[in-house]
């Protein structure tokens, strides 16, 4: 019970200090005016529905922002306890070094889902606002009025919040052993590279005449490279919620959660033998 | 150091399990993904591919990239046009629109252009034109055969395939062959039936032409496209009258028919 106790003011300081960082506010009210600005650039879209072309564009920005605010946020905190010493007093006292990164963790996670949360209910209420006005259009012409569904929209906004907390486990386990700020934050941006093309190492590797070698290294990939692809379901959510199988939102969050789960008890494990 | 161990220990059996359960995941989520493999990948390789798969904004890099393209179709530069075309299909398989224009311009433009680069309609031979219009029809022929596999809205794509058999290739039977299978698609104009049994009808296979337009009239096109159903019965009549078929195997006379 102190142990939550004290892992939950890490993680409370943590984000109180994240949230006044001028990259997270520089990085939220972009995105939050480029998400809500989407349906001015549909003069853009071609090949799809307006609706599709806004969800993607919403989507990928959140994406884009997101991943870079979890590895610089995750790094950066991280480094900045370290570099100006408080670690050392902080870990004198009766605190553990798997709380103290627990703590750190869990308060960039919790600014993950205020980013989230934020860009989810701009991007909602431009699809369901834009929605509305297709519908009118549609009933007019009598043709079959597009579809939002919010409730895709918050499961989205989950997976969507659980890939930023993959990802910043990710930037966890490289900062626990990395010595620089800047390592851990190129390895950070790498290792959500390597993520987001895990799937075609796969597709490479585990072809059917492939060898016992190619097999075992996608394996080990599989294993130890978190596919982020498969969070990538936003659009089919919102717009198609009848194409998303019923299970596969839930297996996404399952895998998500150990890869998460995984990386932080590693990166604890690195951290507890790491010389401060 | 033993908690160290035990952290180690926990840690990968959970990255097992995340793998395990990752494979499970993915298995389900992929269908609900444009599918990109490895040789999209590589016809895209530095144009903007890798932002759209790798930022998550695939549609939008697809557009983007279309734009592109139109500026190269201005200057009438092939190989421009048609690769930044074929990365728009590849970025946003699903969307009809790149799959269908993409075929249009490869089957229709590409050929016209690379015989004004080679001298013009009056100082090229006319079977080397013919050979360059036939090329290039299979090509489009060939990308809109990709986009009716992948796209969502098959049946346009297979007509505008007839459309180049029939026209550039001359191919009839060929045309047929698609506008039928356009027919057969749940998303079918009320056209593509018609358009079959004509081309079919002119390609000399009269009987097999009425045969198949008969049953796919009698099962579908009276149900499904009952505004239709007369025009598409009067076809079906002179196809009869034409092949003086007995009363008995024509189609039954309709209540409403004159």
């Amino acid at each position: 019970m102190q142990s939550m106790r004290r892992i939950f003011w890490i993680a409370r300081i943590t984000f109180l200090e994240a949230v006044r960082q001028r990259l997270f506010s520089f990085l939220l009210l972009l995105g939050a005016a480029l998400a809500g600005s989407s349906v001015a650039f549909r003069f853009l879209n071609f090949g799809q529905g307006e609706l599709k072309f806004v969800a993607d564009f919403g989507f990928g920005i959140m994406f884009l922002f997101g991943s870079l605010l979890a590895v610089v946020m995750m790094a950066q905190l991280l480094f900045a306890e370290l570099d100006n010493r408080t670690a050392m007093t902080l870990l004198a006292k009766p605190l553990g070094r798997s709380e103290f990164l627990l703590g750190k963790f869990l308060g960039v996670w919790a600014v993950m889902a205020v980013f989230v949360l934020l860009l989810c209910a701009v991007l909602g209420a431009v699809l369901l606002s834009r929605a509305s006005e297709l519908a009118a259009l549609a009933e007019e012409a009598g043709r079959t009025a597009p579809v939002v569904d919010g409730g895709g929209l918050v499961v989205f906004a989950v997976l969507q919040w659980l890939r930023l907390g993959v990802v910043s486990a990710m930037t966890l386990l490289v900062s626990a052993g990395a010595r620089t700020f800047l390592f851990s934050v190129v390895a950070g941006m790498l290792a959500v590279l390597g993520g987001q093309l895990q799937w075609l190492a796969q597709d490479l590797l585990a072809k059917d005449d492939a060898g016992v070698f190619q097999r075992s290294l996608a394996w080990f990939a599989t294993r130890a490279v978190p596919n982020l692809q498969q969070f990538n379901i936003g659009d089919a959510l919102v717009l198609d919620p009848a194409s998303v199988p019923p299970g596969a939102p839930s297996a996404a969050i399952l895998s998500g959660f150990l890869h998460l789960t995984a990386f932080v008890v590693i990166a604890c494990a690195l951290f507890r033998r790491r010389e401060i | 150091m033993s908690q160290v161990r035990a952290l180690w220990a926990v840690g990968t059996v959970l990255l097992a399990a995340a793998g395990a359960s990752t494979d499970r995941s993915w298995a389900a989520v992929r269908p609900c993904i444009p599918e990109l493999g490895p040789r999209q990948l590589e016809l895209g390789a530095g144009q903007g591919v890798m932002l759209g798969v790798l930022g998550g904004l695939r549609t939008v890099m697809a557009d983007v990239s279309w734009l592109r393209s139109y500026v190269l179709w201005e200057r009438k530069d092939q190989a421009g046009s048609e690769a930044l075309m074929r990365l728009a299909c590849t970025l946003d398989p699903h969307a009809r629109y790149f799959w269908e224009q993409t075929g249009f311009a490869v089957g229709l433009d590409m050929a016209n252009w690379e015989i004004r680069r080679r001298g013009g309609y009056a100082k090229l031979p006319k079977e080397i034109q013919d050979h360059l219009f036939t090329t290039y029809a299979r090509k489009a022929i060939a990308i809109l055969d990709e986009g009716a596999r992948v796209s969502r809205s098959r049946a346009p794509l297979l007509i505008v395939a007839g459309q180049l058999a029939e026209m550039k290739l001359k191919d009839l039977r060929l045309a047929a062959a698609y506008y039928r299978t356009a027919a057969e698609c749940d998303d079918a104009p009320w056209y593509a039936a018609r358009f079959s049994a004509r081309t079919l009808w002119g390609a000399g296979d009269r009987r097999e032409a009425y045969d198949w337009f008969k049953a796919h009239w009698l099962s579908t096109l009276r149900i499904r496209y009952q505004d239709k159903a007369p025009d598409d019965l009067a076809e079906i009549r002179m196809m009869e009258d034409a092949l003086l078929l007995p009363l008995a195997v024509r189609v039954p006379r309709q209540p409403w028919e004159r």
